[in-house]
């Protein structure tokens, strides 16, 4: 006999454990399962000797203080996830060359006028296209709110309130700051975060890169105190919490049909069956491997072929416990990114190879949380980003050597840009390459940022074509893949809104 | 003066291309051709060859080990593939149907790296009256049984940015085997450090795989054995335990400490190395093994000790009900209720049992508590390091074989 569920959620990476706390929270008979055995997928954590790590964060954004909430803390009240931030206090430094070839060493504060102040020192000249810009970003948010608050959106409503926001929109971002007559120096500075999203600035959408800027420059970043795991803990307490069921090491095989509307899971642990799923799987491998060929729509097929199977942000991450405390190293930032260059086109580009690839983030978590490792130690990750063509090649006998050499090439950027060397200090360390996330995460090429968020499959094409994302009939897509794109931010909040919609379909149709 | 910021020449076709986002992303979709879609990824094929969900094996050989009382069990890949790679020094979890229970047992893997590729590797069991998995392994593992194993797991191997580049290897008794795969990884040219292997034994007819390390100290000058007897005095060999002078005697320059043996051993040298005064980066341990006498730990209960609990197991929609005697791991009762749940490492270190304690109560030995913080304040238990001080109701998750 098959155990029976309103929803299931299938997969608990963090688009997962939202979706089936607000599912919990409408008060369907909800099931989370994960083919590993803890939550979070990416927000996680492992220990190695007397240290715990974080997989992958970085800096979650949209939080924001108590006069000026983001959507992401309206989230964790409105479902009753309890969480303790440490916030991020300033933006970020960089350690690079500007575009004119000349040495960049900048760090930016948060908040609206330091961060313009602090341009002006850099770039004289350009307080006023700054202010513009913010100006435009305000602009950006209310029109954000207008678009995502249910009500249908009127366009002579948004052409008169929102102008500005639509006549950049469109726009790749390196255009909209061009247009704005900010400097190249300006835009370099600008263009940092740029990895958050994983596409180049004259392609990635301005609305959707202008916004990231905007949360993390007015609203501020923050991360857990315990690691990421910490958060996905919070969220598995709340769904607990409201009767739901988790089962872990449960892995999802197959999905079940009734005609054309699914109905049921397969999975290790037996056969489930239910009204609605949210996969926090890959399209592509659930249209490919799980369900059969003749239900997979026409234009999921051609949506597939379009993409080309581009999938962003093939993550590795060198992580380092080191037996000295920070201020003993002299690592005095929380995070500094180290690109090879301004240009963002021409940094993509050089991602894509093990033997080009320069770039690297610096974190260092007790920067911002003294006790984050035992005393007089601290903890310091590096992560860049790979194309997938070098990963393909890869023999198991020469991986741990690649491992090391990604591990050196950290502490040599370290060493030659900041001045500081690990080396001596490690008392633990691990690599996490691309096959760490596609073992743990099961995505494909071990990407985490879902598909390429470029030209017309943006986050903001792909947000207005909503209710043709999901054509199978009680399937809906969830995580870095689906509408939002990647980021905890985003697919917190994806999975909320595609359980949202799930739960609305269940009341509509008449179901318990 | 109010915002107005165009892009292009006209500021209104800049609206336009903007509502036109959407029929651009219908258009790129419509004129795709509808090819079959496929998910085939070889970073993804890699990964699952590193890390299967398990190996299915075969027993190929044993090998008698005589007086050392042990004996090597070399296992085959069933399907003919090679054996997920490792790192010499790993140790692989074998998962036993022993009697009515499903019992697993983690075993340092004493063969190269190199012999994956044949789809071998070798695990050695001693003789170990206490010891119920390996007295049954002893007595009833055939030639041409099958087994199912996990991949190479742990993080007991060198590291070249982290440890130094002399490493001293303290083993006693079988402890020898992670040392042995490393030192057969050197001559194998898979890895590169200079191993210095002070093994105690207590004989010299009792010492295991004699002939092996005399072979590899032969090909290669970075591999180096000294035995170390505890009943016998012998020229040509240490006597008595290994101590903080005979690690000196044999270590040059800086130097990386690893420990593996059994618990008696590990004790006494973790209290000799500690006398060296090495950074807390140059000692590494292999995992301590379930706690034995839990009832010596600082702050256990004791009136708990001999008392037997009712433990409830739900996974998936299973629900089982069985006893759960204080003085033994947790892990141990969901094992003899014949509960396939996952484990491996069995010392609460690596988090593959990690469960969720929804009722009673546990007692966690401190230096056997790998948890992760959260799961500390949230009820989720490693059962291999858990005690039951109470009636026990235990998520635990699902199993893949």
């Amino acid at each position: 006999m098959a155990a029976k569920y309103d929803v299931v959620v299938v997969g608990a990476g963090n688009a997962g454990i939202s979706a089936a706390v607000k599912a919990a929270l409408e008060g369907k008979k909800t099931l989370l399962i994960e083919k590993h055995n803890l939550p979070g997928g990416c927000a996680s954590s492992f220990r190695r000797g007397r240290f715990e790590f974080d997989p992958s964060v970085h800096e979650i954004c949209d939080w924001g203080p108590d006069d000026n909430k983001g959507d992401v803390r309206l989230l964790f009240e409105r479902n009753g996830v309890k969480m303790d931030w440490v916030t991020v206090p300033e933006c970020y430094r960089c350690i690079s060359k500007y575009s004119d070839g000349t040495p960049m060493d900048i760090s930016m504060p948060t908040g609206r006028e330091p961060f313009i102040d602090k341009m002006e020192e850099y770039v004289p000249g350009t307080r006023e296209a700054m202010n513009k810009l913010f100006d435009l970003f305000a602009e950006m948010k209310a029109a954000v709110k207008y678009m995502n608050d249910g009500t249908p959106n009127d366009s002579k409503y948004m052409q008169t309130n929102f102008p500005n926001v639509l006549r950049t929109c469109g726009y790749p971002s390196l255009k909209v700051l061009q247009a704005l007559k900010l400097p190249q120096k300006a835009i370099d500075i600008l263009s940092v975060y740029w990895c958050y999203l994983g596409v180049p600035l004259d392609e990635l959408n301005f609305l959707h890169f202008g916004n990231m800027l905007d949360m993390y420059i007015c609203r501020k970043a923050v991360i857990p105190h315990h690691t990421s795991h910490e958060i996905s803990m919070q969220f598995m307490e709340r769904f607990y919490e409201l009767g739901g069921e988790a089962w872990f090491n449960c892995r999802a095989e197959k999905f079940l049909f009734d005609g054309d509307r699914i109905c049921g899971v397969e999975t290790n642990m037996g056969t489930i069956e239910c009204e609605q799923v949210l996969a926090n799987i890959n399209p592509d491998i659930i249209y490919a491997k799980m369900m059969p060929k003749e239900l997979v729509p026409e234009r999921e097929k051609k949506l597939s072929t379009a993409r080309k199977h581009n999938y962003s942000a093939r993550m590795c991450v060198a992580y380092f416990a080191l037996n000295k405390s920070r201020e003993e190293l002299g690592i005095d930032d929380y995070t500094v990114f180290f690109p090879s260059t301004s240009d963002t086109r021409r940094e993509y580009e050089s991602l894509a190879h093990i033997d080009t690839n320069k770039f690297s983030i610096l974190l260092c978590y007790n920067k911002l949380i003294p006790d984050f490792s035992p005393e007089g130690t601290c903890v310091v990750s590096f992560t860049t980003m790979y194309g997938p063509d070098d990963w393909n090649k890869i023999t198991p006998q020469e991986y741990a050597g690649i491992k090391d050499k990604f591990a050196k090439q950290c502490i040599e950027t370290m060493k030659e840009k900041y001045g500081v060397d690990i080396e001596p200090y490690i008392e633990e360390m691990e690599v996490s390459t691309p096959m760490t996330f596609a073992r743990y995460l099961g995505t494909p090429e071990g990407s985490t940022y879902g598909y390429e968020l470029s030209g017309w499959d943006g986050m903001l094409a792909r947000m207005m074509l909503i209710p043709e994302e999901f054509p199978i009939k009680g399937l809906r897509h969830i995580g870095a893949a689906s509408f939002r794109g990647d980021g905890y931010s985003s697919t917190w909040i994806n999975g909320d809104m595609c359980a949202a919609m799930a739960c609305a379909e269940l009341k509509e149709g008449g179901n318990k | 003066m109010a915002l107005n910021i165009k892009v292009g020449l006209i500021g209104l076709l800049d609206m336009l291309k903007f509502a036109n986002l959407g029929k651009v992303r219908k258009q790129a979709i419509d004129a795709a051709p509808a090819n079959e879609i496929t998910a085939e990824y070889k970073i993804n094929n890699f990964a699952k060859e590193m890390h299967p969900d398990f190996q299915e094996l075969v027993v190929d050989q044993i090998i008698d080990h005589g007086d050392a009382d042990a004996r090597s069990f070399i296992l085959k890949r069933a399907d003919g593939k090679p054996a997920a790679y490792f790192r010499a020094g790993q140790y692989i979890s074998l998962k036993l149907p022993i009697g009515e229970s499903f019992v697993t047992r983690p075993y340092s893997i004493s063969s190269s790296p190199e012999w994956t590729k044949e789809g071998k590797l070798a695990v050695t069991i001693k003789k170990n009256p206490e010891g119920f998995a390996a007295d049954y392994l002893l007595a009833n593992l055939k030639v041409g049984d099958k087994v199912i194993g996990s991949e190479g797991l742990g993080s007991f191997y060198y590291e070249k940015l982290r440890d130094a580049k002399n490493v001293i290897a303290l083993a006693g008794g079988s402890g020898i085997t992670p040392f042995l795969s490393m030192a057969y990884a050197i001559r194998d040219g898979i890895e590169d450090f200079n191993l210095t292997i002070l093994f105690g034994s207590r004989t010299e007819n009792a010492v295991l795989f004699r002939k092996e390390l005399d072979d590899i100290c032969a090909a290669t000058p970075k591999v180096k054995v000294v035995h170390v007897l505890s009943d016998e005095e012998k020229p040509g060999f240490e006597h008595g335990f290994i101590t903080a002078e005979i690690i000196q005697k044999y270590a040059a320059g800086e130097y990386s400490v690893f420990i593996c043996g059994p618990e008696a051993m590990y004790r006494f040298a973790a209290g000799e190395v500690a006398k060296l005064g090495l950074d807390r980066k140059h000692v590494r341990r292999e995992l301590l093994g379930a706690t034995k006498k839990v009832w010596e730990q600082p702050g256990y209960p004791q009136d708990k000790k001999d008392q037997v609990f009712k433990l409830t197991v739900k996974q998936g929609e299973k629900e089982i009900v069985c006893d759960c005697p204080a003085n033994e791991p947790v892990l141990v009762a969901i094992e003899r209720a014949g509960i396939k749940a996952p484990s491996r490492c069995r010392s609460g270190e690596c988090g593959w049992c990690r469960s969720r304690l929804t009722e009673g109560e546990v007692f966690i030995p401190e230096e056997t508590d790998g948890r992760r913080w959260a799961d500390k304040q949230m009820n989720e238990i490693h059962p291999c390091a858990s005690f039951a001080l109470s009636d026990l109701t235990l998520i635990v998750p699902g199993e893949y074989y």
